[in-house]
């Protein structure tokens, strides 16, 4: 199987070891882009099936884990395109079924930040999420998504700015522009 | 224009990702340390990356049914069992030595009859309710047992889901009898665990026939698979 692909042997067992090794990872990516444990998990099984699937594809090794996501972005964009929806804030938090009354302080603020990223258009969360989650750097998170560069840096721009927005209840600003304190958080 | 404005805001952003040139870099730190404005605009932005760091930094993976279970100490328990046999077979031999004579050999071992076992291993998947689909795939893999030359190990499973899942619900499928003469030829089926939630969270109970086995997702059994090398064959 697969004897005639652009990756020697030994590459070949170290993409299927990262294969392995990326699932944790793809799983926290798609939940960050769909905030559907089943869905995101049926993403990943998919990302891995067309991955092993079409190996042969990847000719640098190094090239492997921005590919891995590459697919599981297709593999959202084609469950939009076969699904016609998207899914909407009220549809996923019956998915969370937790209320704030069972909510810890550090569980609302996880899901103060879930519900904010949620809330963001599909574009901004996958470009904020690369970068943050991943440390994906632009140039990646462009080759990634298939869209310039410029256009990672305004897309990530909108959604810092809107998550800003959106956590205004647990963001706490300083009082005054020049305080000790805010240096010591630096 | 306000002289912490002299900065964009893709130039911010750069700097709290570590994107920026060390020229531009160094210009904004000494600016930032100047500029109370500039130093709260970067804080905010790093603000905003460690929150959704924070906010993901726990993701608990749905269970991985049967699978997860095997993990490290399945392995480790196969690999001891595995060398347990080796060094008793290799014993064995070195004493029944001396009981085989020149050219005994031949009478025991045919070597020219069943060459050096090779493996060639198939999955297929049905994910089709179409009787027609299901008994291709039932044909196919009797094929596949009866097709392998002399000395080959070969194995194969039959995956069902979706529509493919009635193949092997007891009170629906059309072909139990043949399921059950694959089995006792050593097809192994499985069946979607994802699909047989979906089915009774609709209030239909599933009920499998004798002796199939279930994975977390069919497409989970397909990537194990995948990864061992095995061929797969979607019906």
């Amino acid at each position: 199987m697969a004897s005639n692909s652009f990756l020697g042997f030994t590459q070949r067992r170290a993409f299927k070891k990262l294969v392995s090794n990326s699932r944790g990872r793809l799983y926290r990516m798609a939940f960050a882009w769909t905030h559907d444990p089943h869905l995101a998990d049926d993403l990943v099984q998919q990302t891995l099936y067309k991955a092993l699937r079409n190996q042969r594809q990847l000719k640098d090794i190094g090239a492997a884990e921005a590919w891995l996501f590459r697919i599981l972005s297709n593999c959202l964009k084609d469950y939009h395109r076969v699904k016609r929806e998207v899914l909407s804030p009220e549809e996923l938090v019956i998915v969370d079924q937790k209320t704030p009354e069972h909510e810890s302080g550090e569980q609302q603020l996880v899901n103060n930040v879930r519900n904010a990223v949620r809330k963001l258009p599909l574009a901004q969360c996958q470009v904020i999420t690369l970068v943050d989650l991943e440390g994906f750097t632009y140039a990646t998170v462009a080759e990634t998504l298939e869209i310039p560069v410029g256009t990672v840096m305004s897309r990530l721009c909108r959604g810092r700015r809107a998550l800003r927005e959106f956590l205004a209840d647990v963001w706490v600003e300083p009082q005054s522009g020049r305080t000790a304190t805010l240096k010591r958080v630096k | 224009m306000k002289k912490d404005e002299y900065f964009s805001e893709e130039q911010l952003n750069a700097f709290v990702d570590g994107e920026l040139d060390p020229e531009e870099r160094s210009q904004l730190y000494n600016e930032s340390a100047q500029l109370a404005e500039l130093d709260l605009r970067l804080c905010q932005l790093r603000k905003a990356k460690e929150l959704v760091r924070y906010g993901y930094e726990d993701v608990p993976q749905p269970s991985r049914g049967a699978r997860t279970k095997i993990g490290r100490r399945g392995y480790f328990s196969t690999a001891l069992v595995a060398t347990f046999l080796l060094v008793f077979g290799l014993s064995v031999g070195f004493l029944a030595r001396n009981y085989m004579v020149e050219g005994q050999a031949d009478k025991y071992f045919d070597t020219a009859a069943h060459p050096a076992a090779t493996t060639s291993n198939y999955l297929l998947h049905v994910a089709s309710g179409e009787p027609a689909q299901m008994l291709a795939a039932l044909q196919e893999a009797r094929h596949l047992l009866e097709s392998a030359p002399a000395g080959e190990l070969r194995q194969v499973e039959v995956v069902a889901n979706e529509r493919g899942l009635d193949l092997l619900r007891a009170d629906v499928t059309p072909f139990a009898t043949e399921i059950t003469a694959l089995q006792a030829s050593n097809v192994v089926f499985y069946a979607c665990s994802r699909t047989m939630e979906r089915l009774e969270e609709k209030g239909v109970e599933v009920q499998l026939v004798p002796n199939t086995n279930s994975a977390h997702t069919a497409l989970d059994r397909v990537v194990t698979r995948m990864k061992d090398d095995w061929e797969y064959i979607k019906i």
